[in-house]
């Protein structure tokens, strides 16, 4: 679906009204989507699927994915998180999962933003510059 | 086997172990060479972007949301939900002297099968154009060999003179023959035959040519011993247009390095048609808004920043410069097109070629009226100031006359000597392609022509006579040509010279 101008002003507007005090509102966000579909402007449809989009982007940028070969043990997950808020703000969420393909360390990512301290990211890097 | 190990080992004890911060971005969308990423909040203008597959990108459009990146490489590697990676790096191309002799691709990469390009240094494709201050005018020559250029259309050091006509009217034959030309004076140098010689380098940048157009050029080049000094930059038709649209600047950045370190050389686009062609393919696939003949907005400032980096630069930096020769192709001699325009206003100058004319079999098909050099003649040496001086107005004259003579047949002796005098300077201007004529030849040829000792032969028996008389200096008068190229003008002592040769060659022809 090619997305227009149109669409596109009007999903950042609702992205915008979604905020309070420079965090996300479930409740300007439920409420925003329901007068969209009451007054069902024109490409309502295209605009509700782009303000997802935007939504979801801004969710990473706040949550943080935690990848780690094994569990973690509780302290040093707080520990992480802990640090990581006080880079990206008290609002920051957090995932933890377990990947054991990454065979050591661990790797965050919040929004684009990556910090790889992985033994396959290390052994790439390896890999590129042999 | 142990130095092996060791070299790993240090390799190994080089590289950080730390945690690296990257910054990344998830494809969305790929296909016809461009993908588009979301993500990758950091990214640069023109920064080359990493894919898992080891193919890089280049982010082209930096939006709200995403990046609109080209592809080098193999594009079928990059899949959606790739994990794309910046790499804080501009695109670069090894440049040096280890590049001469080589045929490489837009990335710099052998396609020559004679192993690696030796070369440590290297320089971005994008680079800004020297500035004011570093810049002088152009005062040496390109000696093209091409008498007809040499004589009415100079081209000097670091000036950018284009080369225009329709298909097949002999435009890379030009930049061929310019090549094989500074071939042949750079061996002449090397020996130290000429006294203060700067030999000239060329770089030829073929952009969506035929591969077969490719190979028959490097089968030239090197049947003429140009390899040498020549490097050629090949992104044929069957390239991506990524490949076709990044090798123009390629070939710059290889010729501005010879530029920087003091150095001449020559760079030939051909052409910069097919390399509009190919950024407006980039550009539509990347949904940039597209202008006149669907050509995107900036294709004006993609021709003029690539040739704003010939220049000659000033003593104080070196001295060195890039001559550059892009080529057009026109469609049924339209000069008024999009493209050509542009072109011609970017440059300083054009050699324009006719189709009517290669017909007629003037070879090479250079239409004197429409072709320009607007900075060369302050590069030409004094001697072909000397001969060549009034050729341009001379031919310009016949031509008028020639037209106007059509319709009566009584003419005056001196329209009559005009016109005898005008058919004369065509057939002299005729060339054999690949066979430059060294300076010194054409100022005798010309002088003769000037002097009133081609009058008498017959039209059809010039390049005859012309053959005859190159023939003869080669080999008798060898001391004479040599002063001309050493003398550079034409003195009294050297005029009587050349007129006793031409008189003892007179009475031999026949």
């Amino acid at each position: 679906m090619k997305i227009n101008k149109e669409i596109r002003r009007l999903s950042r507007q609702l992205l915008r009204a979604s905020f309070t005090d420079g965090q996300l509102d479930r409740g300007k966000i439920a409420s925003l989507i329901g007068s969209i579909i009451a007054k069902k402007p024109r490409h309502y449809i295209s605009v509700l699927e782009n303000y997802k989009r935007l939504l979801r982007l801004e969710v990473e940028k706040r949550r943080a994915r935690i990848e780690s070969a094994s569990e973690l043990s509780s302290q040093a997950a707080s520990k992480i998180f802990s640090s990581l808020k006080r880079r990206y703000g008290n609002d920051l969420t957090a995932e933890f999962l377990v990947k054991p393909e990454l065979l050591g360390g661990i790797r965050v990512r919040v929004g684009s933003d990556v910090w790889d301290g992985t033994v396959r990211g290390r052994l790439q890097r390896l890999e590129q510059q042999l | 086997m142990s130095s092996i190990l060791e070299e790993i080992e240090t390799k190994i004890a080089g590289l950080k172990t730390s945690t690296t911060k990257s910054n990344v971005g998830v494809v969305r969308e790929t296909g016809d060479g461009v993908a588009r990423i979301e993500g990758l909040s950091d990214v640069m203008l023109n920064e080359m972007i990493e894919f898992p597959s080891g193919i890089f990108g280049l982010a082209l459009n930096l939006e709200e949301t995403e990046v609109g990146a080209i592809l080098l490489g193999d594009n079928t590697k990059v899949a959606e939900g790739d994990e794309a990676k910046t790499t804080g790096k501009l695109l670069s191309v090894p440049v040096g002297k280890g590049l001469l002799g080589r045929v490489v691709n837009t990335l710099g990469q052998p396609l020559d099968n004679k192993g690696p390009i030796k070369s440590d240094t290297f320089y971005p494709l994008e680079k800004i154009a020297p500035g004011v201050i570093k810049r002088r005018g152009v005062n040496q020559p390109v000696q093209t060999g091409i008498m007809a250029i040499d004589a009415m259309i100079p081209i000097g050091r670091g000036q950018r003179e284009l080369i225009i006509g329709d298909r097949a009217t002999g435009k890379t034959t030009i930049a061929i023959d310019t090549i094989i030309s500074q071939a042949r004076l750079n061996k002449t140098g090397e020996q130290g035959d000429i006294k203060d010689y700067r030999p000239l380098y060329c770089i030829y940048v073929a952009v969506g040519q035929k591969n077969s157009n490719v190979a028959r050029a490097l089968a030239t080049f090197e049947k003429e011993g140009a390899m040498p000094y020549t490097t050629i930059i090949s992104a044929p038709a069957s390239d991506t247009a990524t490949n076709q649209y990044l090798a123009p600047f390629a070939g710059a950045a290889m010729g501005e390095w010879f530029m920087d370190n003091g150095m001449d050389a020559l760079i030939i686009f051909d052409d910069l048609s097919k390399h509009a062609v190919a950024y407006r393919q980039v550009s539509l696939v990347l949904k940039r808004p597209s202008g006149r003949e669907a050509y995107p907005g900036d294709v004006f400032y993609l021709h003029s920043r690539l040739l704003e980096r010939c220049a000659r630069v000033a003593d104080e930096f070196g001295g060195g410069s890039l001559t550059g020769l892009p080529i057009i192709e026109t469609q049924a001699g339209d000069v008024s097109a999009y493209i050509p325009t542009n072109v011609i206003s970017i440059t300083d100058g054009q050699i324009y070629l006719e189709t009517d004319l290669f017909y007629q079999g003037v070879r090479p098909a250079i239409s004197v009226g429409l072709s320009v050099s607007r900075v060369g003649s302050a590069a030409q040496i004094k001697a072909i100031k000397q001969v060549a001086g009034k050729v341009k107005l001379d031919l310009a004259q016949f031509r008028e006359l020639a037209a106007f003579a059509q319709f009566g047949s009584d003419l005056d002796a001196a329209t009559k000597a005009r016109l005898e005098r005008g058919q004369r300077i065509v057939e002299l201007f005729k060339q054999k392609q690949y066979n430059p004529i060294p300076v010194e030849e054409q100022v005798a040829i010309m002088w003769s022509m000037q002097n009133g000792y081609v009058d008498p032969v017959p039209v059809d028996r010039v390049k005859e006579f012309q053959g005859k008389l190159q023939d003869y200096l080669q080999t008798r008068k060898e001391g004479l040509l040599r002063s001309i190229r050493e003398r550079k003008q034409l003195d009294e002592d050297l005029e009587s010279q050349l007129k006793s040769a031409l008189e003892e060659f007179k009475s031999t022809w026949q």
